[in-house]
Protein backbone atom coordinates (compact mmCIF):
# COMPACT_ATOMS: atom_id res chain seq x y z
CA UNK A 1 0.00 0.00 0.00
CA UNK A 2 1.19 3.84 -0.83
CA UNK A 3 0.38 7.05 0.18
CA UNK A 4 -0.24 10.57 -0.81
CA UNK A 5 0.49 13.76 1.63
CA UNK A 6 -3.37 14.59 1.74
CA UNK A 7 -4.33 11.22 3.10
CA UNK A 8 -4.99 8.88 0.26
CA UNK A 9 -3.94 5.14 0.37
CA UNK A 10 -3.91 3.38 -3.00
CA UNK A 11 -3.38 -0.74 -3.18
CA UNK A 12 -1.72 -1.84 -6.60
CA UNK A 13 -2.60 -5.34 -8.56
CA UNK A 14 -1.35 -5.62 -11.73
CA UNK A 15 -2.52 -2.42 -13.48
CA UNK A 16 -5.45 -1.74 -11.49
CA UNK A 17 -4.93 0.61 -7.89
CA UNK A 18 -7.89 0.39 -5.39
CA UNK A 19 -7.95 3.98 -3.37
CA UNK A 20 -9.30 5.32 -0.83
CA UNK A 21 -8.71 7.43 2.37
CA UNK A 22 -6.45 6.29 5.77
CA UNK A 23 -7.58 5.71 9.25
CA UNK A 24 -5.59 9.18 10.27
CA UNK A 25 -7.89 11.20 7.17
CA UNK A 26 -11.28 9.28 9.11
CA UNK A 27 -10.57 9.74 12.30
CA UNK A 28 -9.50 13.80 11.28
CA UNK A 29 -13.09 13.85 9.65
CA UNK A 30 -15.70 12.20 12.04
CA UNK A 31 -18.45 10.75 10.99
CA UNK A 32 -18.47 10.47 7.31
CA UNK A 33 -22.70 10.75 6.07
CA UNK A 34 -22.55 11.28 2.56
CA UNK A 35 -19.99 10.75 -0.69
CA UNK A 36 -20.22 12.48 -3.84
CA UNK A 37 -18.51 9.63 -6.12
CA UNK A 38 -16.59 9.98 -9.36
CA UNK A 39 -18.41 7.75 -12.45
CA UNK A 40 -16.45 5.11 -14.20
CA UNK A 41 -14.59 5.53 -17.57
CA UNK A 42 -12.92 9.33 -16.21
CA UNK A 43 -10.26 10.07 -17.08
CA UNK A 44 -7.42 11.38 -14.38
CA UNK A 45 -4.50 12.77 -14.10
CA UNK A 46 -2.79 12.00 -10.45
CA UNK A 47 -3.72 15.11 -8.16
CA UNK A 48 -7.22 16.06 -9.76
CA UNK A 49 -10.24 15.71 -7.42
CA UNK A 50 -12.16 12.93 -7.54
CA UNK A 51 -14.78 12.73 -5.02
CA UNK A 52 -15.61 14.46 -1.99
CA UNK A 53 -16.37 13.54 1.70
CA UNK A 54 -18.85 15.01 3.56
CA UNK A 55 -18.61 14.41 6.99
CA UNK A 56 -21.07 15.66 9.50
CA UNK A 57 -18.85 19.04 9.79
CA UNK A 58 -17.44 19.86 6.67
CA UNK A 59 -16.58 18.27 3.32
CA UNK A 60 -13.27 17.34 2.06
CA UNK A 61 -11.81 16.61 -1.69
CA UNK A 62 -9.96 13.68 -2.86
CA UNK A 63 -7.45 13.79 -5.19
CA UNK A 64 -6.27 10.82 -7.58
CA UNK A 65 -2.79 9.53 -6.39
CA UNK A 66 -1.92 8.67 -9.51
CA UNK A 67 -3.51 8.70 -13.39
CA UNK A 68 -5.66 6.77 -15.53
CA UNK A 69 -8.95 5.77 -15.69
CA UNK A 70 -11.81 5.26 -13.30
CA UNK A 71 -12.80 1.28 -13.95
CA UNK A 72 -15.20 0.80 -10.97
CA UNK A 73 -16.84 2.49 -8.06
CA UNK A 74 -17.43 0.82 -4.47
CA UNK A 75 -21.14 0.73 -4.78
CA UNK A 76 -21.63 -0.26 -0.97
CA UNK A 77 -20.62 3.57 -0.05
CA UNK A 78 -23.82 5.10 -2.00
CA UNK A 79 -26.21 3.70 0.78
CA UNK A 80 -23.56 3.54 3.46
CA UNK A 81 -21.17 6.13 3.42
CA UNK A 82 -20.35 5.27 6.90
CA UNK A 83 -18.05 1.97 5.92
CA UNK A 84 -15.07 4.55 5.53
CA UNK A 85 -15.30 5.17 9.13
CA UNK A 86 -15.59 1.41 9.88
CA UNK A 87 -13.36 0.16 7.29
CA UNK A 88 -11.52 2.91 6.06
CA UNK A 89 -8.19 1.17 4.43
CA UNK A 90 -10.47 -2.57 3.44
CA UNK A 91 -14.43 -2.15 2.90
CA UNK A 92 -14.28 1.35 2.64
CA UNK A 93 -12.68 1.80 -0.68
CA UNK A 94 -13.69 4.13 -2.97
CA UNK A 95 -12.77 3.73 -6.34
CA UNK A 96 -10.42 1.45 -8.64
CA UNK A 97 -8.33 3.09 -11.24
CA UNK A 98 -6.03 1.68 -14.29
CA UNK A 99 -3.11 2.82 -13.95
CA UNK A 100 -1.80 4.96 -17.11
CA UNK A 101 2.06 5.32 -15.40
CA UNK A 102 2.54 2.62 -12.87
CA UNK A 103 5.96 4.64 -12.30
CA UNK A 104 4.11 8.01 -10.59
CA UNK A 105 3.77 5.00 -7.52
CA UNK A 106 7.43 5.67 -6.80
CA UNK A 107 6.87 9.40 -5.79
CA UNK A 108 4.18 7.93 -2.97
CA UNK A 109 5.06 7.33 0.59
CA UNK A 110 5.18 3.84 1.83
CA UNK A 111 3.60 3.39 5.17
CA UNK A 112 6.52 3.96 7.49
CA UNK A 113 6.75 7.48 5.81
CA UNK A 114 3.40 8.36 6.12
CA UNK A 115 2.80 7.27 9.64
CA UNK A 116 5.96 9.58 10.17
CA UNK A 117 4.32 12.30 8.31
CA UNK A 118 1.38 12.53 10.44
CA UNK A 119 3.52 11.92 14.00
CA UNK B 1 -7.92 29.42 26.01
CA UNK B 2 -8.99 26.79 28.28
CA UNK B 3 -11.89 25.68 30.30
CA UNK B 4 -11.88 23.98 34.01
CA UNK B 5 -12.89 20.73 32.15
CA UNK B 6 -9.82 20.74 29.18
CA UNK B 7 -8.01 17.88 31.00
CA UNK B 8 -11.28 16.23 31.43
CA UNK B 9 -11.73 16.65 27.56
CA UNK B 10 -8.67 14.86 26.84
CA UNK B 11 -8.95 11.97 29.01
CA UNK B 12 -12.53 11.09 27.72
CA UNK B 13 -10.85 11.12 24.23
CA UNK B 14 -11.73 14.27 23.08
CA UNK B 15 -11.03 15.56 19.08
CA UNK B 16 -9.81 19.34 20.22
CA UNK B 17 -10.56 22.03 17.89
CA UNK B 18 -9.82 26.17 18.06
CA UNK B 19 -13.69 27.81 18.73
CA UNK B 20 -13.86 31.57 19.26
CA UNK B 21 -10.07 31.33 20.50
CA UNK B 22 -11.13 28.30 23.05
CA UNK B 23 -9.44 24.69 22.56
CA UNK B 24 -13.00 22.76 22.77
CA UNK B 25 -14.31 19.11 22.23
CA UNK B 26 -15.39 18.93 18.79
CA UNK B 27 -16.30 15.14 19.53
CA UNK B 28 -15.79 12.34 21.73
CA UNK B 29 -16.94 9.19 20.42
CA UNK B 30 -17.97 10.60 17.15
CA UNK B 31 -20.64 13.09 16.59
CA UNK B 32 -23.80 11.06 15.24
CA UNK B 33 -23.12 8.88 18.52
CA UNK B 34 -23.23 11.83 20.44
CA UNK B 35 -26.11 13.48 19.03
CA UNK B 36 -28.24 10.49 19.17
CA UNK B 37 -27.64 10.20 23.10
CA UNK B 38 -29.04 13.68 23.40
CA UNK B 39 -32.05 12.91 21.14
CA UNK B 40 -33.11 9.43 23.24
CA UNK B 41 -31.23 10.24 26.76
CA UNK B 42 -28.86 12.31 27.85
CA UNK B 43 -25.79 14.10 27.03
CA UNK B 44 -22.98 16.61 29.07
CA UNK B 45 -21.72 19.61 27.64
CA UNK B 46 -18.72 22.07 28.24
CA UNK B 47 -20.17 25.23 27.70
CA UNK B 48 -17.42 27.46 29.68
CA UNK B 49 -16.69 28.91 27.01
CA UNK B 50 -19.95 31.21 26.90
CA UNK B 51 -19.57 34.56 29.23
CA UNK B 52 -22.12 35.09 32.06
CA UNK B 53 -22.19 38.39 33.07
CA UNK B 54 -24.07 39.85 36.41
CA UNK B 55 -25.95 43.61 35.72
CA UNK B 56 -27.20 45.25 39.03
CA UNK B 57 -29.28 48.12 39.85
CA UNK B 58 -32.39 50.12 40.14
CA UNK B 59 -32.15 50.51 36.28
CA UNK B 60 -31.25 47.08 35.36
CA UNK B 61 -34.63 46.16 34.05
CA UNK B 62 -34.84 49.55 32.45
CA UNK B 63 -31.15 49.21 30.72
CA UNK B 64 -31.74 45.61 29.44
CA UNK B 65 -34.99 46.08 28.16
CA UNK B 66 -33.56 49.19 26.11
CA UNK B 67 -30.73 47.03 24.44
CA UNK B 68 -33.38 43.72 23.97
CA UNK B 69 -35.18 43.42 20.65
CA UNK B 70 -37.87 40.87 23.27
CA UNK B 71 -39.66 42.44 26.34
CA UNK B 72 -37.27 41.83 29.25
CA UNK B 73 -38.31 44.34 32.07
CA UNK B 74 -42.26 42.98 32.63
CA UNK B 75 -40.92 39.20 32.77
CA UNK B 76 -41.48 37.10 35.65
CA UNK B 77 -38.74 36.84 38.28
CA UNK B 78 -36.53 33.19 37.89
CA UNK B 79 -37.53 33.83 34.65
CA UNK B 80 -34.88 33.22 31.27
CA UNK B 81 -35.49 35.12 28.03
CA UNK B 82 -33.67 34.42 24.38
CA UNK B 83 -33.14 38.15 22.98
CA UNK B 84 -31.17 39.72 20.38
CA UNK B 85 -28.98 42.77 20.78
CA UNK B 86 -29.01 45.36 18.03
CA UNK B 87 -26.58 47.97 17.23
CA UNK B 88 -28.03 51.17 16.21
CA UNK B 89 -27.84 50.72 12.52
CA UNK B 90 -30.10 47.22 12.82
CA UNK B 91 -27.47 44.56 12.84
CA UNK B 92 -27.02 41.66 15.33
CA UNK B 93 -24.26 42.37 18.40
CA UNK B 94 -25.17 38.93 19.77
CA UNK B 95 -27.98 36.52 20.43
CA UNK B 96 -28.51 36.17 24.10
CA UNK B 97 -30.20 34.63 27.16
CA UNK B 98 -31.19 36.82 30.19
CA UNK B 99 -31.95 35.80 33.61
CA UNK B 100 -34.12 37.53 35.40
CA UNK B 101 -33.37 37.40 39.09
CA UNK B 102 -35.04 40.47 40.37
CA UNK B 103 -36.14 44.01 38.59
CA UNK B 104 -32.60 44.62 40.42
CA UNK B 105 -30.31 42.01 39.41
CA UNK B 106 -29.92 40.13 35.71
CA UNK B 107 -27.54 37.41 34.47
CA UNK B 108 -26.80 37.41 30.70
CA UNK B 109 -25.54 34.13 29.05
CA UNK B 110 -23.10 35.53 25.84
CA UNK B 111 -21.85 33.90 22.89
CA UNK B 112 -18.03 32.53 23.56
CA UNK B 113 -17.03 34.74 20.81
CA UNK B 114 -18.61 37.68 21.27
CA UNK B 115 -17.75 38.40 25.22
CA UNK B 116 -15.55 41.15 25.60
CA UNK B 117 -17.31 42.92 22.68
CA UNK B 118 -20.77 42.19 24.34
CA UNK B 119 -19.33 43.56 27.65
CA UNK B 120 -17.59 46.98 25.82
CA UNK B 121 -21.37 47.27 24.46
CA UNK B 122 -22.73 46.73 27.92
CA UNK B 123 -20.47 49.30 29.21
CA UNK B 124 -20.40 51.59 26.51
CA UNK B 125 -24.54 51.60 26.51
CA UNK B 126 -24.36 51.89 30.23
CA UNK B 127 -23.77 54.98 30.65
CA UNK B 128 -25.95 57.37 32.66
CA UNK B 129 -27.65 53.83 33.43
CA UNK B 130 -27.97 53.37 36.86
CA UNK B 131 -26.42 49.66 36.68
CA UNK B 132 -23.01 48.44 37.58
CA UNK B 133 -21.87 45.36 35.30
CA UNK B 134 -19.98 42.95 36.40
CA UNK B 135 -18.33 39.95 34.19
CA UNK B 136 -18.29 36.19 35.77
CA UNK B 137 -15.91 34.70 32.98
CA UNK B 138 -14.39 32.62 35.70
CA UNK B 139 -17.38 30.34 36.26
CA UNK B 140 -18.18 27.09 34.26
CA UNK B 141 -21.40 26.40 32.87
CA UNK B 142 -22.63 23.07 31.96
CA UNK B 143 -25.72 21.71 29.78
CA UNK B 144 -27.13 18.67 30.47
CA UNK B 145 -29.80 17.90 27.60
CA UNK B 146 -32.35 15.32 26.85
CA UNK B 147 -35.33 13.63 27.35
CA UNK B 148 -33.68 12.27 30.95
CA UNK B 149 -31.38 15.31 31.75
CA UNK B 150 -33.88 16.28 34.46
CA UNK B 151 -34.47 13.18 36.14
CA UNK B 152 -30.76 12.18 35.66
CA UNK B 153 -29.53 15.48 37.84
CA UNK B 154 -32.47 15.08 40.63
CA UNK B 155 -30.21 12.29 41.93
CA UNK B 156 -27.48 15.41 42.53
CA UNK B 157 -29.77 18.30 42.76
CA UNK B 158 -33.09 17.30 43.79
CA UNK B 159 -34.86 20.91 42.77
CA UNK B 160 -34.16 20.03 38.76
CA UNK B 161 -36.93 16.98 39.21
CA UNK B 162 -39.42 19.85 38.75
CA UNK B 163 -37.45 22.60 36.65
CA UNK B 164 -39.82 23.94 34.04
CA UNK B 165 -38.30 25.43 30.60
CA UNK B 166 -37.24 28.99 30.73
CA UNK B 167 -36.98 28.93 34.33
CA UNK B 168 -34.18 29.56 36.85
CA UNK B 169 -33.35 29.15 40.27
CA UNK B 170 -30.54 28.93 42.83
CA UNK B 171 -29.74 25.61 44.05
CA UNK B 172 -27.09 24.28 47.00
CA UNK B 173 -24.17 21.44 45.36
CA UNK B 174 -21.58 20.19 47.93
CA UNK B 175 -22.07 23.41 50.11
CA UNK B 176 -21.76 26.13 46.71
CA UNK B 177 -24.34 28.13 45.32
CA UNK B 178 -24.99 27.13 41.73
CA UNK B 179 -28.19 28.00 39.05
CA UNK B 180 -29.63 25.46 37.42
CA UNK B 181 -31.66 26.73 34.28
CA UNK B 182 -34.43 24.92 32.11
CA UNK B 183 -32.68 26.67 29.29
CA UNK B 184 -29.89 24.71 26.54
CA UNK B 185 -29.72 24.62 22.47
CA UNK B 186 -30.59 21.31 21.57
CA UNK B 187 -34.90 21.20 21.46
CA UNK B 188 -34.71 18.26 23.48
CA UNK B 189 -35.31 19.32 27.23
CA UNK B 190 -32.72 19.43 29.97
CA UNK B 191 -31.07 22.10 31.90
CA UNK B 192 -27.63 24.20 32.02
CA UNK B 193 -26.03 24.28 35.74
CA UNK B 194 -23.93 27.93 36.36
CA UNK B 195 -20.97 28.28 38.99
CA UNK B 196 -17.80 28.07 40.05
CA UNK B 197 -15.87 25.53 38.60
CA UNK B 198 -15.65 23.64 41.96
CA UNK B 199 -17.87 21.79 42.27
CA UNK B 200 -18.95 21.82 38.51
CA UNK B 201 -15.91 19.87 37.88
CA UNK B 202 -17.13 17.29 40.68
CA UNK B 203 -20.31 17.20 39.22
CA UNK B 204 -19.30 16.82 35.84
CA UNK B 205 -17.10 13.92 36.81
CA UNK B 206 -19.92 12.49 38.78
CA UNK B 207 -22.32 12.47 36.29
CA UNK B 208 -19.91 11.09 33.76
CA UNK B 209 -19.15 8.23 35.80
CA UNK B 210 -22.65 7.13 35.82
CA UNK B 211 -22.03 6.53 31.97
CA UNK B 212 -23.92 10.00 30.42
CA UNK B 213 -22.26 11.05 27.43
CA UNK B 214 -19.88 13.60 27.00
CA UNK B 215 -21.11 15.84 23.73
CA UNK B 216 -18.97 18.00 21.76
CA UNK B 217 -19.63 20.73 19.57
CA UNK B 218 -20.10 18.70 16.15
CA UNK B 219 -22.98 17.47 17.69
CA UNK B 220 -24.23 20.99 19.71
CA UNK B 221 -23.95 21.90 15.93
CA UNK B 222 -26.29 19.21 14.24
CA UNK B 223 -28.53 19.16 17.64
CA UNK B 224 -29.36 22.77 17.23
CA UNK B 225 -29.69 23.37 13.59
CA UNK B 226 -32.34 20.10 13.02
CA UNK B 227 -34.14 22.76 15.72
CA UNK B 228 -33.61 26.02 13.68
CA UNK B 229 -31.90 27.80 16.31
CA UNK B 230 -29.51 30.61 15.50
CA UNK B 231 -25.64 30.50 15.73
CA UNK B 232 -23.75 33.62 15.99
CA UNK B 233 -21.97 34.40 12.79
CA UNK B 234 -23.59 32.33 10.89
CA UNK B 235 -27.42 33.31 11.04
CA UNK B 236 -26.80 36.44 12.94
CA UNK B 237 -24.12 38.82 12.48
CA UNK B 238 -23.31 42.66 12.40
CA UNK B 239 -24.34 42.33 8.93
CA UNK B 240 -27.43 40.22 9.13
CA UNK B 241 -30.65 41.75 11.01
CA UNK B 242 -32.55 39.95 14.16
CA UNK B 243 -36.06 40.61 11.51
CA UNK B 244 -34.19 38.81 8.83
CA UNK B 245 -33.20 35.54 10.83
CA UNK B 246 -34.49 32.62 12.10
CA UNK B 247 -34.72 34.73 16.12
CA UNK B 248 -36.79 37.16 14.09
CA UNK B 249 -39.68 36.35 16.54
CA UNK B 250 -37.86 37.70 19.44
CA UNK B 251 -38.20 41.11 17.69
CA UNK B 252 -40.90 42.83 19.53
CA UNK B 253 -41.71 45.98 17.52
CA UNK B 254 -44.92 47.00 19.64
CA UNK B 255 -42.02 48.00 22.59
CA UNK B 256 -42.02 51.54 22.92
CA UNK B 257 -38.29 51.90 22.09
CA UNK B 258 -35.33 49.68 22.06
CA UNK B 259 -32.16 50.00 20.90
CA UNK B 260 -31.85 49.65 16.54
CA UNK B 261 -35.69 49.83 16.57
CA UNK B 262 -35.83 52.54 14.33
CA UNK B 263 -33.18 51.30 12.39
CA UNK B 264 -34.80 48.06 11.68
CA UNK B 265 -38.20 49.94 10.65
CA UNK B 266 -36.20 51.46 7.45
CA UNK B 267 -34.15 48.60 6.43
CA UNK B 268 -33.89 48.74 3.13
CA UNK B 269 -34.09 45.58 1.29
CA UNK B 270 -35.00 42.97 4.35
CA UNK B 271 -34.08 39.49 3.28
CA UNK B 272 -36.10 36.11 5.37
CA UNK B 273 -34.57 33.19 6.53
CA UNK B 274 -35.66 29.58 5.68
CA UNK B 275 -35.37 26.27 6.40
CA UNK B 276 -34.57 23.98 2.93
CA UNK B 277 -34.35 20.34 3.07
CA UNK B 278 -32.33 19.04 -0.43
CA UNK B 279 -34.19 16.37 -2.38
CA UNK B 280 -31.07 15.94 -4.35
CA UNK B 281 -27.99 14.22 -3.21
CA UNK B 282 -25.49 16.09 -1.36
CA UNK B 283 -25.00 18.40 1.75
CA UNK B 284 -25.33 22.56 1.20
CA UNK B 285 -23.01 23.74 3.18
CA UNK B 286 -23.18 27.58 4.45
CA UNK B 287 -22.05 30.03 1.57
CA UNK B 288 -23.46 27.99 -1.06
CA UNK B 289 -25.45 30.33 -3.09
CA UNK B 290 -29.94 29.79 -3.63
CA UNK B 291 -31.53 29.81 -6.48
CA UNK B 292 -35.46 29.53 -7.62
CA UNK B 293 -36.51 29.35 -11.08
CA UNK B 294 -32.67 29.98 -11.97
CA UNK B 295 -32.55 32.75 -10.35
CA UNK B 296 -30.05 33.66 -7.45
CA UNK B 297 -32.04 34.43 -4.15
CA UNK B 298 -29.55 34.34 -1.20
CA UNK B 299 -27.32 31.51 0.31
CA UNK B 300 -27.22 28.78 2.63
CA UNK B 301 -25.65 30.18 6.34
CA UNK B 302 -25.60 26.44 7.73
CA UNK B 303 -26.12 23.52 6.57
CA UNK B 304 -25.44 19.62 7.53
CA UNK B 305 -26.94 15.97 6.79
CA UNK B 306 -29.41 15.82 9.66
CA UNK B 307 -28.77 12.76 12.21
CA UNK B 308 -32.39 12.49 13.23
CA UNK B 309 -34.06 12.83 9.89
CA UNK B 310 -31.30 11.26 7.69
CA UNK B 311 -32.01 14.50 5.41
CA UNK B 312 -29.28 17.17 4.44
CA UNK B 313 -31.30 20.45 6.02
CA UNK B 314 -29.82 24.09 5.74
CA UNK B 315 -30.90 27.17 6.68
CA UNK B 316 -31.11 29.82 4.27
CA UNK B 317 -31.27 33.40 3.92
CA UNK B 318 -32.87 34.65 0.84
CA UNK B 319 -34.40 37.97 -0.82
CA UNK B 320 -38.32 37.77 -1.19
CA UNK B 321 -40.81 35.55 0.28
CA UNK B 322 -41.34 31.91 0.50
CA UNK B 323 -44.12 29.07 0.73
CA UNK B 324 -43.81 26.08 2.63
CA UNK B 325 -43.61 23.22 -0.34
CA UNK B 326 -41.25 25.48 -3.15
CA UNK B 327 -38.66 24.33 -5.13
CA UNK B 328 -35.52 25.79 -4.84
CA UNK B 329 -31.85 24.63 -5.87
CA UNK B 330 -28.61 24.80 -3.87
CA UNK B 331 -25.45 25.21 -6.12
CA UNK B 332 -23.34 22.24 -5.05
CA UNK B 333 -19.77 22.86 -6.15
CA UNK B 334 -21.18 23.74 -9.67
CA UNK B 335 -24.44 20.87 -9.72
CA UNK B 336 -27.87 22.35 -8.85
CA UNK B 337 -29.74 20.54 -6.70
CA UNK B 338 -33.13 20.32 -5.93
CA UNK B 339 -34.50 21.68 -2.53
CA UNK B 340 -37.62 22.43 -0.79
CA UNK B 341 -38.88 25.38 1.69
CA UNK B 342 -39.89 23.58 4.86
CA UNK B 343 -41.07 24.17 8.43
CA UNK B 344 -39.03 24.91 11.23
CA UNK B 345 -38.09 23.11 13.55
CA UNK B 346 -36.90 20.50 11.16
CA UNK B 347 -37.55 18.33 13.97
CA UNK B 348 -39.51 17.55 17.37
CA UNK B 349 -39.06 15.45 20.33
CA UNK B 350 -41.58 13.48 20.89
CA UNK B 351 -43.10 14.48 24.76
Amino acid sequence: MKYTESHEWIEVQGKTGTVGVTDYAQKELGDIVYVELPVAGKKLRAGDEVAVLESTKAAADIYSPVSGTIIEINPALSASSGLINESPQDKGWIFKIELDQPEELNQLMDEDQYLKSVH
Amino acid sequence: MKTAFYERHLSLGAKIVEFSGWEMPVSYKGVIQEHRAVREDAGLFDVSHMGRVVIQGAEAALFLDYLSTNEIAGKKNGTATYTVWCTSEGGSVDDLIIYKVNPEEFHVVLNAGNREKDLEHLNRMSQGWEVAIEPRFQDGIIALQGPRALEILSSYIPEAKKLKPMTFQPVMYRGKDLIISGTGYTGSGGCEVFGPSLPLTELWDALIAEGVEPIGLGARDTLRLEMGYALYGHELSEQIAPTESVSAWTVKMEKKEFLGKDALKLLPHPRKAYGIVLKDAGIAREGYPVYKSGVPIGRVTSGTMSPSLKKAIALVLVEGNLEEGENLEVDIRGRRAAAEVVALPFWRQKR
